[in-house]
């Protein structure tokens, strides 16, 4: 019974982590006055959002404008033609002011739907947590399922500050240089690098502690979008690392993922940084291009929660005297299905909602081709297991639809619904030799199959889209290719398959790069942090299981046989 | 006064309580064990590496029964419990020095 009471032998670490906290405040507190060196500095941030959206953000279905700007470029062979339809615009404008008014409120509609579209799937992307709790927490033994859960709910707690004080300004403090998120009002108030400027940016350097101008409308609507995508990066560790990391460790792993090493990878992709601007400054296809994150959040989730878990080692007995693999079966197959079925609706918002606006049709398609690989990947890790074993195991074809919507997510909108079927087998494939390979080979304990599914398909879903991206959708993508591109007018993302190679050089480069960044940084952190004070829990507390030398409690608490202590309710008798 | 123990197939446990019931006894207690005779355990997969079932899930039934119930209780639960493929389970008949009901205190046949 000893497990019942009451053990205190985790004091190191959360003074550490107090500490740490503390720290933030006061960086807060700091910040909070030194925005006023940005208040002056135009465009004003709007945080009402009643400025935001007018007649310049009304677009036709192709994506043309409404209002004629003034051409500036007075060099361009294109200039006289320009400056002839800016001329009949403003004569046009001139004889019908009632038209520029509805235009105005036409605009803002249309920036307020496109709101809707993003915030609500932005919720659908958040309830994706429930879904990672749900199949890691069935995929571990019951020992440990207060500790899962615990882990699963603190992820999204500690990630999210982080991302608050510092992650949302590294990755979009400079979005609206190169990549505007135009269907949401453009966020026009983050634009100045920390590191790098123009094409070559490194690091965002406005919004910390989204004051100032991250107090913004615009900005607060992608604000709430990638928050989340975040998040989902900072729980795809847990499946790798569960069942024997403190709990002191693992919120320093959250931190360092929400405040540095998401959003730096996600400013190089997402924030308009140089990876994606690799088309217009090297005419590499059009730049990196990874349209919902497999690479941008799941493999750099997955490649992290690989470095953690090869510093952690395997749980004791994973591997017996002789080097095999044991099975530690998971406790709970409802809960293993039901979350994985969670995942794929929140999926639902992940992909599509990646236009950032409901204005943008493709989303159509973008759900389709998102279904279609996850059925995909689903079928082809089962069929591949009852080949291999004899038996389809529940697990992996839940791992199997996983890999394929995790492989989808980069090219979900620039591929055909075939194009989706086939990279949703091939991930279903690499998953379980991915798990295989793991286990067997490298030897790395990962009780959920986090790297594989995140890691391996993330990083075959970012060179998936340089192989089969069609070229029907994201023309002028990166800022590449808006008039015409391969000599086409209205020419989107093209992969290799359908024309364009250096598009597929670029994915393969910049998947990979992405890769050994996440590996790499995490390993070089950890690796210092684990020498300072072993993030592993003590040989006995994990032959326990983590729930009471943890957390005090038991996930399942049936399983104690309780003792009523004296002042707890004795039955009633029977009188 | 005898005690009768089986170790019976989960599956069979209704057809013992019936045909047992129908003898007129008044008490069957039953639990939940584990274990293992001469069927064995088995081999599985999970995620591409092998366990072994050692010990399988059997319900463990406990009876205390006057010594002329002895006989008709056994040939009830072989009735009962038989398939007639490994893994059957036993039957333990043990005396039973004394039996003692709680609420009245009283001792001995009468308190079965």
């Amino acid at each position: 019974m000893r497990f019942l009471f009451f053990e205190r032998q985790c004091g190191r670490g959360s003074a550490a982590i107090s500490r740490a906290l503390l720290v933030l405040l006061l960086a807060q507190i700091l910040c909070g006055s030194m925005w006023a060196a940005f208040a002056d500095q135009a465009p004003q941030p709007d945080p009402a959002g009643t400025a935001t959206g007018d007649k310049t953000s009304v677009l036709d279905a192709a994506g043309n404008p409404f209002v004629v700007f003034e051409p500036t470029d007075r060099s361009s062979p294109d200039y006289a033609k320009n400056k002839k339809a800016f001329d009949e615009f403003q004569a046009q404008a001139a004889r019908e002011p009632l038209a520029l008014k509805l235009a105005d409120g036409v605009g803002h509609d249309r920036i307020g739907t496109n709101f809707s579209w993003t915030l609500l799937t932005g919720y659908l992307v958040l309830f994706m947590q429930a879904g990672f709790a749900l199949l890691t927490c069935g995929l571990v033994r019951k020992k440990n399922a207060a500790h899962l859960m615990m882990l699963n709910f603190a992820a999204y707690v500690f990630a999210f500050l982080a991302y608050y004080a510092v992650g949302y300004a590294f990755q979009f403090g400079a979005v609206a240089v190169n990549a505007s998120p135009t269907n949401l009002g453009g966020a026009p108030t983050l634009n100045h690098f920390l590191i790098g400027s123009g094409q070559w940016g490194f690091l965002g350097g406005k919004g910390f502690f989204l004051s100032g101008p991250a107090y913004d409308a615009s900005s607060n609507c992608l604000t709430l979008f990638e928050v989340v995508f975040m998040e989902t990066a900072g729980y795809i560790i847990v499946g790798a690392i569960c069942e024997r990391i403190t709990f002191w460790a693992f919120l320093i792993c959250e931190l360092f993922i929400g405040g540095m090493l998401y959003p730096i990878s996600g400013c190089w992709v997402w924030g308009g940084g140089w990876l994606s601007q690799l088309g217009s400054s090297k005419h590499l296809g059009h730049g990196y291009v990874d349209f919902a994150g497999s690479s941008v959040v799941h493999s750099v989730g997955g490649f992290c929660a690989m470095a953690l878990a090869l510093i952690l080692g395997p749980r004791l007995g994973k591997y017996g005297p002789d080097g095999k693999p044991r099975a530690f079966p998971a406790s709970n197959i409802v809960f293993v299905v039901s979350g994985t079925f969670v995942l794929l609706f929140g999926w639902m918002g992940f992909n599509p909602g990646s236009t950032l606006g409901a204005t943008d049709l493709r989303i159509s398609v973008i759900a389709v081709n998102t279904n279609l690989a996850a059925v995909a990947g689903s079928a082809a890790a089962m069929l591949l297991w009852y080949w291999l074993f004899g038996k389809p195991d529940i697990t992996m074809a839940c791992n199997g639809m996983l890999a394929g919507l995790v492989a989808i997510t980069a090219p979900c909108a620039f591929v055909s619904p075939t194009a989706s079927v086939i990279i949703g087998v091939v991930a279903g494939v690499l998953v379980c030799l991915g798990v295989l390979f793991n286990e067997r080979i490298l030897k790395i304990d990962d009780p959920c199959g986090a790297i594989s599914v995140h890691g391996y398909c993330g990083w075959f879903g970012a060179v998936a889209l340089g192989i089969f991206a069609d070229g029907t959708y994201g023309e002028g993508w990166n800022g590449v290719g808006a008039a015409a591109y391969l000599g086409k007018t209205g020419q989107g993302v093209t992969g290799l398959l359908h024309g364009d190679w250096s598009q597929f050089v670029v994915q393969l480069g910049g998947a990979t790069l992405l890769a050994i960044y996440a590996f790499g940084t995490t390993y070089v952190v950890f690796k210092a942090v684990n020498a300072w004070r072993s993030m592993r829990v003590s040989k006995d507390v994990e032959l326990q299981g983590l729930d009471v030398p943890e957390f005090g409690m038991l996930g399942y608490p049936e399983d104690a046989v309780q003792m009523l202590s004296a002042g707890s309710q004795s039955p009633q008798r029977a009188v | 006064m005898k005690r009768i123990d089986a170790v019976i197939r989960p599956s069979q446990l209704d057809e013992v309580k019936q045909r047992v019931n129908a003898l007129g006894i008044t008490g069957l207690t039953v639990s939940e064990v584990r274990g293992f005779g001469r069927q064995k355990g088995h081999t599985e997969t999970y995620r591409g590496s092998e366990y072994t079932v050692d010990f399988l899930p059997k319900i463990f039934v406990t009876i205390a029964v006057a010594e002329d119930l002895v006989d008709p209780v056994v040939e009830a639960i072989i009735e009962g419990a038989r398939t007639g493929v490994i893994g059957d389970g036993k039957i333990f008949v043990s005396s039973l020095d004394d039996v003692i009901r709680i609420r009245t205190g009283e001792r001995g046949p009468g308190a079965i």
